[in-house]
C-alpha cells in the first residue's frame, strides 16, 4: 500500500460481520409519558414559563436547555413547514397548532400535493400501542379546524425502557495481507506471518508496516500450529456475546516463528486442573476443526496442551 | 513568550474511491502516515503526537483507532482519537503546538464507508423515539433542508445541477478521485431521487479513502521543506440537535464559527480569502455554508459557489470521505497556497476552510490558512 494511489482497483470478496446491539432505552419523563398518552390517542407537548408549547414533549428546551413548566396536550392539527421524500415516503415537518416547534412525522399523500403552510392532521393507529407510530402519519386536511393546547390533567407514570435492538452490517474488505493469510489458512492448513521489518520472527497478522518500527515488513513467512501462551485467564463467567459454554481458558498463544500473540480458547473439564497446568509458559498445539477449512481463525478449534 | 504560529508542513492522501476492497482500514492509514513525510525533511521520529479522526460505527468496531495504532505511526507516542472530522483533530493539534506542549503533530484521519450502510451510520445519529421510527435520518433532513431553500429564494434544481457538475469537473481535473466520466448537468438532474428535490448526484458521494496532515511549530516551518502555510484563524460552532429547532434556511453555526476565526485571524471578512474550501453533504448544504462564512448574502449562494476560488477541488459533493472530509479540504487548500507559481505571476495567498459533522451540518469548523 504504499503503492497505494498508484494500483488499480480490485474487486476482491469481503469479509461480513454483523454487529447486533441489544438496548433497554430510558425514555425518561416527558418522552416517557408522551408514548404512554400516544397510545391513547393523545399527543403530550411541553410547555415552557414563557407560554411556548413544543410538541413531542421533552424534558429540556432543545434551544435553551430550560425545563419545562407543565407537560399538556397538544392538538393533532397543524400545518406543513417543509417536506421531503427518501425511498419512496414522504416525511415533513409539522408545526401543531399552538406549538412553537416542528414535529417530524410522516406524511401521507403525494409530494405533488403539498405545499409549505398546508393545513394537515393526524391519522390514528390505534393498534400501534406506545410508540410515535400510533400517529400513522399527517394527511393533508385543507379545512381541519385550528386546534389548541389543553392541560392534560393527572399524569400517567412515564414509560420505563423500551426493548430495542440495533443490527449494523459491515463487508469488511481482507486488503493483500489479510487476503493471503485467510487463503493459506483455507488451502494449506497454514499460518503465513510477514517477518518484522528487523526480525526473522513473524508478525501474525501480517501486514505491510512494522506496528514497531512504522518500516516495511519482510518476507512472508510459514509459522507453526504449536506455540507458547504468554498469557491466559480462566473464563468461568458467562457474558453476552460468547460463543463457548464456561469454563474454557481465554489464552494469548504465541505461535512457535511469531513474534505476536494470537488470541484462542483452551476447552476444560476441571478448574483445578487447568490452574495447576495451565499459565504462561505452558506449550501448546491446535486442533483444527473437523471438515472443510473455511479460511477462518475459526478452522482451529480450539488449542489443547501439549502433556509432557 | 508568545503563542507559536503553527503551520500545515505537509499532507498526503490515498485516491479517493467509492470503494478500496482491496484494501483495510490499515492499509490506507499507513500508506499516508509513510508518504506525508515526502520533502519535509522530518521523520516520525520527529512526531510528538498523534491525532486521528474516524468513526468507531463507520469501523464496526469499538474504539477502533486501537487496533490502527501501528499503521497510524503511533507506537509509544502520544495518541488521541476525535471521534468527529478530521479538521477538528486538526483544532486538536494546532492547539497543542500553539500551547508550546510541542512542536509537531500527526493529523489522520480516514473513511470507509464502503464497508458498513451509510445511511444507518447517520440514522445512528438521531434521536430513537421520535425521530429514528418515522424514517428521519440524513438523507431526509438534507431533502428538507433543501426543499425549503430553493421555495424560499426561487432556485430550481437545475441550478443546483450546474453546480454540482462544475464540482465534479474539478475533481477530474484536480485527480486524485476515482470516477468516470464526470457527470453534466443532465446526468445530475437524472441520477434519480434521493430525498426530493435532491437526486443522488446532488447529496455528496461517499467514498473510501485516508488522509495524514502534518503540522508544525514556526521554527520547525522555518526549517521544512516548502514555505509553511500557517494556520491563523480557527472556529467551532454547533447547532441544537433537533433539526426542526434550527433557524430555516442559514446555518447560523456556520456564522459563528466564522466569526471566531476570522477574529483570530485579523480578517475583517471571508471575503478577504483567495481560495475557500468548503465541506458540503449536499449541493444546497454548499450554499448555506458559503452565506453562513459570508462569502454571499442570504439565498445568494449561488453565484458565488460557481465562483473560480470555491472548492477548486471539487469539495465533497463528487467525494467526502465521510468524517475525513474536512481534513482533506485542509489539505487541499493548504496545496493551493503552498504551490509554486511561475514568475511574475500571483498565487493566492489566503484560504478559508470548513469542515463539518452531524445530522444535516449539525456541527461546523473553519479555519483561516496564510502563507
Amino acid at each position: 500500500m504504499y503503492y497505494a494511489p498508484e494500483t488499480t482497483p480490485i474487486d476482491l470478496p469481503t469479509f461480513h460481520s454483523q454487529i447486533k446491539l441489544p438496548y433497554t432505552l430510558t425514555p425518561g419523563r416527558a418522552a416517557g409519558i408522551f408514548l404512554v398518552e400516544i397510545a391513547n390517542g393523545r399527543i403530550v407537548g411541553s410547555r415552557f414559563k414563557d407560554g411556548s408549547v413544543i410538541a413531542p414533549a421533552q424534558d429540556f428546551s432543545p434551544k435553551d436547555g430550560e425545563e419545562p413548566e407543565a407537560l399538556v396536550e397538544a392538538p393533532d392539527t397543524g400545518e406543513l413547514t417543509g417536506f421531503t421524500r427518501v425511498d419512496g415516503a414522504v416525511i415533513g415537518l409539522i408545526r401543531l397548532d399552538g406549538c412553537a416547534n416542528a414535529f417530524t412525522h410522516r406524511i401521507l399523500g403525494e409530494l405533488a400535493d403539498l405545499k409549505v403552510g398546508q393545513r394537515v392532521k393526524a391519522e390514528w393507529d390505534g393498534a400501534a400501542g406506545q410508540s410515535i407510530l400510533a400517529i400513522k402519519g399527517f394527511v393533508v386536511a385543507a379545512d381541519a379546524p385550528v386546534g389548541t393546547v389543553k392541560e392534560l390533567g393527572e399524569l400517567p407514570e412515564p414509560l420505563g425502557v423500551v426493548n430495542y435492538a440495533f443490527a449494523l452490517d459491515y463487508e469488511h474488505a481482507y486488503g493483500p495481507y489479510y487476503g493471503r493469510m485467510f487463503d493459506e489458512i483455507k488451502q494449506n492448513g497454514v499460518f503465513m506471518g510477514v517477518r518484522g521489518s528487523n526480525a526473522d520472527e513473524a508478525l501474525l497478522p501480517p501486514r505491510e508496516i512494522d506496528d514497531i518500527t512504522h518500516k516495511r515488513t519482510g518476507t512472508w513467512k510459514a509459522c507453526a500450529d504449536t506455540g507458547t501462551i504468554r498469557a491466559c485467564s480462566i473464563i468461568n463467567i458467562e457474558v453476552y456475546g460468547q460463543t463457548r459454554q464456561v469454563p474454557y481458558v481465554y489464552a494469548e498463544v504465541v505461535l512457535d516463528g511469531a513474534s505476536t500473540k494470537m488470541i484462542h480458547v483452551i476447552e476444560i473439564d476441571d478448574l483445578e486442573h487447568a490452574k495447576k497446568n495451565i499459565k504462561p509458559g505452558t506449550r501448546v498445539r491446535a486442533v483444527w476443526t473437523k471438515g472443510e477449512r473455511q479460511g477462518r481463525v475459526s478452522d482451529i478449534e480450539r488449542f489443547e496442551v501439549i502433556d509432557g | 513568550m508568545g503563542f507559536s504560529q503553527v503551520a500545515v508542513l505537509a499532507s498526503a492522501q490515498t485516491e479517493l474511491r467509492p470503494a478500496w476492497n482491496d484494501a483495510q482500514h490499515i492499509d490506507l492509514i499507513s500508506s499516508v502516515v509513510t508518504n506525508v513525510f515526502k520533502g519535509t525533511g522530518l521523520s516520525l521520529d520527529d512526531v510528538d503526537f498523534v491525532i486521528d479522526s474516524g468513526s468507531d460505527v463507520l469501523d464496526g468496531r469499538s474504539i477502533s483507532n486501537c487496533g490502527f495504532l501501528g499503521a497510524l505511526g503511533a507506537h509509544h507516542k502520544e495518541e488521541a482519537r476525535v471521534e468527529e472530522d478530521g479538521l477538528w483533530a486538526a483544532l486538536y493539534g494546532v492547539n497543542k503546538i500553539r500551547s508550546g506542549a510541542s512542536k509537531v503533530g500527526l493529523i489522520v484521519a480516514y473513511s470507509k464507508p464502503s464497508e458498513s450502510a451509510i445511511d444507518l451510520y447517520w440514522s445512528a445519529m438521531v434521536e430513537p423515539f421520535y425521530q429514528r421510527p418515522v424514517g428521519f435520518g440524513q438523507k431526509a433532513a438534507l431533502g428538507m433542508q433543501a426543499q425549503r431553500y430553493l421555495a424560499a429564494y426561487g432556485i430550481t434544481d437545475s441550478d443546483l445541477a450546474d453546480l454540482v457538475a462544475r464540482r465534479w469537473a474539478a475533481a477530474a481535473a484536480n485527480g486524485g478521485v476515482a470516477m468516470g466520466d464526470a457527470p453534466d448537468a443532465a446526468a445530475v438532474l437524472g441520477a434519480g431521487e434521493a430525498a426530493h428535490p435532491l437526486t443522488n448526484l446532488m447529496l455528496s458521494r461517499p467514498v473510501d479513502g485516508a488522509v495524514a496532515v502534518l503540522l508544525g511549530a514556526e521554527d520547525v516551518a522555518r526549517r521544512s521543506g516548502r514555505a509553511p502555510v500557517f494556520i491563523t484563524g480557527m472556529g467551532t460552532s454547533m447547532e441544537t440537535h433537533a433539526f426542526a429547532e434550527r433557524s430555516a434556511n442559514t446555518l447560523d453555526s456556520v456564522a459563528a464559527a466564522a466569526k471566531m476565526a476570522l477574529g483570530k485571524a485579523g480578517w475583517d471578512k471571508a471575503g478577504a480569502a483567495d481560495v475557500a474550501e468548503i465541506s458540503g453533504p449536499s449541493a444546497v448544504g454548499e450554499l448555506l455554508v458559503l452565506e453562513g462564512l459570508g462569502l454571499a448574502d442570504a439565498g445568494k449562494g449561488l453565484n458565488a459557489a460557481m465562483g473560480d476560488g470555491i472548492n477548486r477541488s471539487g469539495g465533497a459533493l463528487p467525494a467526502d470521505p465521510v468524517i475525513a472530509t474536512g481534513l482533506v479540504r485542509l489539505a487541499e487548500a493548504a496545496k493551493q497556497l503552498a504551490a509554486p507559481v511561475r514568475g511574475g505571476a500571483t498565487g493566492p495567498e489566503k484560504a478559508i476552510v470548513h469542515g463539518t459533522g452531524g445530522l444535516a451540518m449539525q456541527t461546523n469548523c473553519v479555519f483561516t490558512l496564510e502563507v
